[in-house]
């Protein structure tokens, strides 16, 4: 009868949100989080409710820290603690007295026998500038018996804080890649590297380069050198042998960043645009008709 | 006769922008030749293109609104003052697709051309709508030279306990949009940001076209015709994220609206979300968003965080959450860091560095708005609450949610 009145309903209605609330985070959840004789599953759901009460105390932190670093906890609970670990860092506050914890063991579990747990644990390392991460990346791409990582997972983690020594190993292994995505992420690497705009020159005019590599040359060239890169995008545009996507590529560059005015002057490249709207590839028509709008707005 | 119309009480094209709430507006005769008397009666209507926004019309600042309203207007060149707004559920897709139309009996006189520009679901933007939003993200970013890069410095290590745990969390990533969003608006006005709703499916978010799609290594590759594949942040080509979820056919594993909105009816017990679902949505893929340093190299961090203010405004409306006398719509606490307090200024806006703040503030002020005043060029906590102007129509900030509805 009670929860027909207003005040029922209300009554129901706030410990509906009460009930809410403990289920979706708080005690409870990290009771379970944190509690062996839990399934699997339900440490896993636990944990993915619980970032604001691991940043409300140490012990909290400390109690998650601990399920990280315990190599025989089963490793969906260790990678669902590091993810609940990573979304608590959000409120920095709460682990600004704990971070050397962290890190200490994220650098513990960055040599973990999981590959997974290996790499999401270099990855919040190198995001973070970490100096012992940076040092095993390139280690690993130096010596790939110590590797850590994939090469091409070294390289991409290096990229969020390139230095002279990354680019040197990049350049390795632009010369000799041990596999195409490796290569793709050297060159990414280096699109950084003011030096390296005659490279991305030569490799976006290999007709035998891949496409991938060859639209990655084009983005870092036109960054490094924007007016070569006009000149190369307008050539490629122009050149009736060379692949729909590159010039799709060349075409979207010179409608995003070009000189419209010069464009209005230029008739060849206009009338060669004009007959790509209805001819090639879908992506090649769409850059066409994109540029041209362009030009008439 | 010719009549002048004013939006937003300007008669600049670059104010002719609505959202749900009313907007002032103005008519006046300019040109009063073969009209006879002190005044002239003139009907206002919105007339609305094929698949176009609706606007709808009122006369005063109370009162039920109607698609055609009619006003005595002075031929003396007086203005009178009406209000304008989109109705709700009916935003527009493109600029123009809307008017304003003026007319005497059944001759029109004047035809202004409006949008209802409101924040919209990423994951149901028509094709045209995307392309402008990645171009003017593009073109804000330019290739790591652009404007971006202030938004990107805004939001790194030194600076996250401006933004982060603490009651200010909410205003101040409020602020941050607001910002970002009237830079994008000033390279295409059409454009508003969109959100990402986290706790729905995404799969025409996570494309080729729009934000792209992981490679093996949790590289995003972009189609050769979206100028985000020149995306560039710190000197470097690209963004790094791979999803832990199926995109397309579920969505990560947190908190949803309904759970979001029952955290409870105080901003105290609100503000937890900013564990979950929002650190939970940042974690949800592993990249340069999982990590509160890095995630705004990722564009999507926007999308994301549009989603976590839409979030906001919808617990607002739920528990009528705009007053600042009301103490459940802020967690005002007296020993907050400076920029968690209602009356403090936020950094980077405020200038102020060193001591307590970052030591530098990138960015500059506010940028300003043609269509309303507030926040400021520096906004206060406090100033990001009332964002529809409900509680003060001064205070309205230039910005709806496309389910967010005012009342």
């Amino acid at each position: 009868m009670a929860g027909k009145t207003r005040a029922g309903r209300k009554l129901k209605m706030t410990r509906k949100a009460k009930r809410t609330r403990e289920a979706v985070g708080g005690g409870r959840a990290f009771w379970i989080a944190t509690n062996k004789q839990k399934t699997i599953q339900e440490r896993v759901s636990a944990l993915a409710h619980v970032p604001m009460a691991v940043g409300e105390g140490d012990n909290n932190l400390q109690a998650v820290l601990g399920v990280l670093r315990d190599v025989k906890e089963p490793i969906e609970v260790r990678l669902a603690a590091l993810q609940s670990l990573q979304a608590a860092s959000f409120s920095v506050v709460a682990f600004e007295s704990s971070s050397g914890d962290y890190r200490a063991t994220l650098r513990n579990i960055a040599q973990d026998e999981n590959p997974e747990l290996r790499e999401r644990a270099l990855s919040v390392l190198a995001q973070q500038k970490d100096g012992f991460a940076q040092k095993k990346l390139l280690e690993g791409l130096q010596n790939p018996q110590k590797a850590l990582v994939p090469p091409q997972k070294a390289l991409q983690l290096l990229s969020y804080d390139v230095h002279a020594d990354a680019y040197k190993a990049a350049r390795a292994i632009v010369n000799s890649p041990p596999n195409p995505v490796a290569k793709s992420e050297a060159l990414r690497l280096l699109s950084a590297d003011a030096t390296a705009a005659p490279m991305f020159e030569k490799i976006l005019l290999d007709k035998s380069e891949s496409r991938e590599n060859r639209q990655l040359s084009a983005s870092a060239l036109h960054a490094l050198d924007p007016e070569k890169m006009q000149t190369l995008a307008r050539d490629i545009v122009l050149d009736a042998s060379d692949y729909d996507d590159i010039k799709a590529t060349s075409l979207t560059a010179l409608t995003q960043f070009g000189d419209n005015a010069a464009f209005a002057r230029d008739q060849t490249l206009r009338k060669s645009v004009d007959l790509m709207k209805t001819r090639g590839s879908d992506e090649l028509q769409l850059s066409a008709s994109q540029f041209l709008s362009k030009l008439e707005a | 006769m010719n009549v002048e119309l004013q939006i937003h009480d300007s008669t600049s094209p670059d104010a002719r922008f609505l959202g749900w709430v009313p907007s002032p507006c103005r008519i006046r005769v300019t040109d009063p030749s073969g009209t006879t008397g002190p005044s002239v009666n003139l009907q206002i209507t919105g007339n609305t293109a094929a698949g176009g926004g609706q606007v709808v019309l009122r006369t005063g600042t109370t009162g039920a609104f109607a698609t055609k309203i009619t006003v005595a207007v002075p031929t003396n060149g007086a203005t009178v003052p009406f209000f304008a707004a989109g109705r709700f559920g009916q935003p527009s897709s493109s600029n123009g697709d809307v008017s304003i139309e003026v007319s005497d009996r059944a001759n029109l006189i004047i035809s202004v051309p409006v949008m209802v520009r409101i924040r919209k679901n990423a994951n149901l933007l028509s094709t045209a709508e995307r392309d402008r939003f990645v171009s003017a993200f593009g073109k804000l970013n330019d290739q790591g030279k652009g404007r971006f890069r202030d938004f990107r410095d805004m939001h790194v290590a030194v600076s996250l306990s401006q933004a982060h745990g603490a009651p200010g969390f909410l205003p101040w990533h409020r602020s941050y949009l607001l910002d970002l969003e009237r830079d994008l608006q000033a390279i295409d006005q059409s454009v508003s940001l969109p959100y990402w709703r986290f706790d729905q499916p995404a799969p025409n978010i996570f494309t080729a076209d729009f934000f792209g799609t992981a490679d093996q290594n949790g590289t995003v590759q972009f189609s050769a015709t979206n100028p985000l594949q020149f995306w560039r942040t710190d000197g470097q080509l690209g963004v790094i994220r791979r999803p832990k979820f199926p995109t397309s056919t579920a969505p990560p594993n947190l908190l949803n609206e309904a759970q979001t909105l029952a955290l409870g009816g105080t901003f105290k017990s609100f503000r937890q979300m900013e564990g979950n679902p929002h650190g939970s949505a940042h974690v949800s893929f592993v990249g340069s968003i999982d990590n509160p340093a890095t995630a705004p190299k990722d564009p999507l961090f926007f999308l994301l965080h549009c989603n976590v203010d839409r979030l906001w405004a919808k617990w607002q409306r739920k528990f009528a959450r705009f007053d600042l006398a009301v103490p459940a719509s802020f967690d005002e606490i007296a020993t907050s860091r400076p920029g968690h307090k209602l009356s403090d200024t936020m950094w980077p806006w405020n200038g102020v560095t060193g001591h307590t703040r970052p030591p530098t503030a990138p960015g500059g002020p506010m940028s300003a708005s043609p269509c309303v005043t507030a926040p400021g060029p520096q906004p206060r906590v406090e100033d990001m609450l009332d964002y529809q102007g409900e509680i003060a129509s001064a205070s309205e900030l230039g910005f709806d949610y496309d389910d967010a509805l005012f009342v």
